[in-house]
């Protein structure tokens, strides 16, 4: 029997909700004080109206949803899930009042894209974007990254026991210390860390490259947001190409390998364990996958004969593959590139790497290096049990930061995850195929969007079909969650209409 | 009546620039090559002498004798949304071009939120994937002119948003207030 939720259900959420919404305006502060030391006016009103509108939300659940009971499983689930379509509405306020959007919906589709690392965007003339926009369309890909809920956690749910719930809702199933909270504050210490020596290294190359300090100051910091949050926005509208520099491409490339890795096995070689690197499930799968497609890459480029030396392959070829496989999306080509000038090959050796993507409670999206970890070894366990005799008995482990068996509830939760991934691809494979675009191109596309990636070849544009923008958000954003809290999402709706009774017990 | 001939001549005058103007931009027109096209048939063009015109924008990046910088020849590179350009549903066109360091010296005023950039004219090698820069798609100049210089934009003061700040934080003042005597009286109430 479906139980209809209890209006204190709908208030507990709502509360969480706007707790969210408070960190999302909290945020918004960073670029609005961008906006002031760049003297840009209307800029500064744009954030101020977000900041305002965000607030005012808060105070008004804060005033009619207060409840005496903490979070269930299903709360939590719910405030991810709904909190990051309605942070995506707050957020897209800046964005829209900027005027570089055609629509509502096309700022929506970069917020999403951003908090859920993808990096496609809707925006236009980005060459004459403010910084404090240009802040703001980092920073978010950059807290994204992290988790808006992790955002949440760190400042405005102290002390609350359901934190754990909505932690884990969000796709981050590691709890690097015994408090979830601490956990949270631990992710952020990790990316801040990096974000104050990546940009630096950066800054230093931006320097070595003519670019004036700065202005130079200011793209670093982009750019290590975008990279490290495996986000792939850029401030120009060239991407990575603008730069024409090996060593930005370089660095660039090491910070968005990093941060594709899990935030528990940096936390493992931060507190000494420095072993896991080569015993992680995911580092092994991350180097087999990588290789497989660097492989197939190589093969693409030597049928083309486009791209003939080392530091064309490398630059060219192995970069924007790694940013694929890193769901990144920084790019050193045109979009129109991968399908004219790549092949069909090495086009595909990109589309696949996307699919598998990044980490689990990492900043990246696709399958995860995780679950191909764990298929592989149970497909590997099932065939060494067809050789062996009837009564042997064949189990398989993984190691990540500790050694975990395989078991059959496991592995079908791993496949359940995987398949629904494969799907979301598939349907928006297909649609952009019915609206006409070429397959190639819109599978690439799609699955750059199901896997937060942000590569694209053409399609995802301003010009996109409505229905398409609509279904990329959804694509986006589920991939980004990772089904499990979507799901109970839909699961809300259902229980609204069809339930029965006074409500959940807890 | 004597006014007659002097307004007559003045008007042959603006005839005649006009006209002068009109050919010059023809003549820019019909040479350049837009970015798109050459984005869009890469093929075709690479390795050929090609013209660009457009507005330079973000950085000039010396690296020794040289210098990169980029060219946009879209829509906004005439009228940018920050000059109250109309929305045309794409992103910039934009090529990078390496030009001689002397050469790009003219170039004094970079497109972005605050200024219009120069207006350039581009004539280069279009390289597909030029082999001395890793691959990267550019221009390699062996002419930079500039043929308009830019200009800041002037923002107009949006009091609209204004008034929305003062409306949204007039009601947080209230709703601060609300929450503040709630939690007063369940303070009071225990």
């Amino acid at each position: 029997m479906i139980l209809r939720p209890s209006s204190d259900d709908l208030k507990l959420i709502g509360w969480g909700i706007g707790r969210v919404i408070l960190g999302i305006g909290l945020i918004m502060i960073v670029p609005l004080a961008v906006a002031i030391a760049s003297t840009e006016w209307n800029t500064i009103l744009d954030f101020l109206v977000g900041i305002t509108a965000c607030v005012t939300f808060w105070l008004i659940m804060e005033n009619t949803c207060r409840v005496k009971k903490d979070l269930t499983w299903f709360h939590g689930m719910i405030v991810a899930s709904a909190g990051w379509l309605i942070a995506m509405m707050f957020g897209a306020i800046p964005h829209f009042l900027s005027g570089h959007f055609k629509a509502y919906l096309d700022a929506c589709f970069d917020l999403m894209s951003g908090y859920t690392t993808t990096g496609l965007i809707m925006l236009q003339d980005l060459d004459h974007v403010s910084h404090g926009l240009n802040m703001w369309r980092h920073l978010l890909t950059y807290a994204g990254g992290q988790g808006i809920i992790v955002i949440a956690l760190t400042f405005l749910f102290a002390g609350t026991a359901g934190a754990f719930k909505i932690y884990v809702s969000e796709g981050k199933e590691e709890q690097l210390l015994p408090n979830v909270v601490r956990t949270a504050r631990a992710i952020w210490m990790i990316s801040l860390t990096y974000l104050v020596v990546g940009s630096l290294f950066l800054w230093v190359g931006m320097f070595i490259e003519g670019m004036p300090a700065g202005r130079g100051f200011l793209h670093s910091v982009w750019l290590f947001m975008g990279a490290w949050s495996t986000g792939g926005f850029a401030p120009q509208n060239l991407n990575l190409l603008y730069y024409h520099s090996l060593i930005i491409e370089i660095i660039t490339l090491i910070i968005f390998v990093i941060g594709s890795f899990n935030f528990a096995l940096h936390y493992s070689v931060w507190t000494g364990k420095r072993s896991e690197i080569w015993k992680n499930i995911e580092v092994r799968s991350f180097t087999i996958t990588s290789l497989i497609a660097t492989f197939m890459l190589a093969i693409g480029f030597s049928k083309m004969g486009l791209y003939t030396t080392l530091t064309e392959f490398f630059r060219k070829g192995y970069y924007n593959l790694i940013s694929g496989h890193t769901t990144t999306g920084n790019s050193t080509v045109y979009a129109t590139s991968f399908y004219k000038e790549f092949g069909f090959i090495a086009m595909w050796a990109i589309t696949l790497a996307m699919w598998i993507g990044a980490s689990a409670c990492s900043t990246g999206g696709g399958f995860k290096g995780l679950r191909m970890g764990i298929v592989t070894k149970s497909l590997w366990g099932d065939i060494k049990g067809l050789v062996s005799p009837e009564s042997a008995v064949i189990r398989e482990k993984i190691h990540h930061v500790r050694d975990i068996w395989l078991d059959d509830a496991l592995v079908k939760g791993t496949m359940l995850v995987i398949i629904s991934y494969v799907a979301i691809y598939a349907v928006g494979g297909l649609l952009g195929t019915i609206y006409g675009y070429s397959p190639s191109v819109a599978f690439f596309d799609a699955a750059s969007a199901g896997s937060n990636t942000g590569l694209s070849a053409g399609l995802a544009t301003p010009l996109m079909p409505t229905l398409l923008k609509v279904y990329y958000i959804f694509e986006m954003w589920a991939g980004r969650l990772e089904f499990m809290s979507v799901f109970a999402l839909f699961g809300l709706f259902i229980a609204l209409v069809r339930g029965r009774g006074k409500g959940r017990k807890r | 009546m004597k006014r007659y001939p002097l307004l007559l001549i003045s008007l042959v005058i603006a005839t005649a620039f006009l006209s002068l103007a009109i050919v010059y931009d023809r003549a820019e027109a019909d040479t350049r090559i837009p970015i798109k096209d050459l984005i869009e048939n890469m093929k075709k063009y690479d390795g050929q002498t090609v013209t660009i015109g457009g507005e330079a924008i973000g950085d000039l990046m010396v690296r020794g004798t040289h210098t990169w910088f980029t060219v946009d020849d879209d829509p906004y590179s005439n009228k940018s949304i920050e000059a109250g350009g109309q929305l045309v549903g794409m992103s910039n066109m934009s090529m990078s071009v390496w030009a001689e360091k002397i050469d790009s010296e003219d170039i004094k005023i970079l497109g972005g939120y605050k200024n219009k950039g120069d207006r350039v004219m581009v004539t280069g090698v279009f390289n597909r994937a030029c082999h001395e820069h890793g691959g990267d798609t550019d221009i390699h100049a062996f002419s930079v002119e500039v043929i308009r210089p830019g200009y800041p934009f002037s923002h107009h003061f949006q009091y609209g948003k204004l008034l929305a700040v003062l409306i949204l934080g007039a009601l947080i003042i209230f709703l601060w207030d609300l929450r503040r005597s709630r939690i007063k009286k369940a303070i009071r109430e225990g």
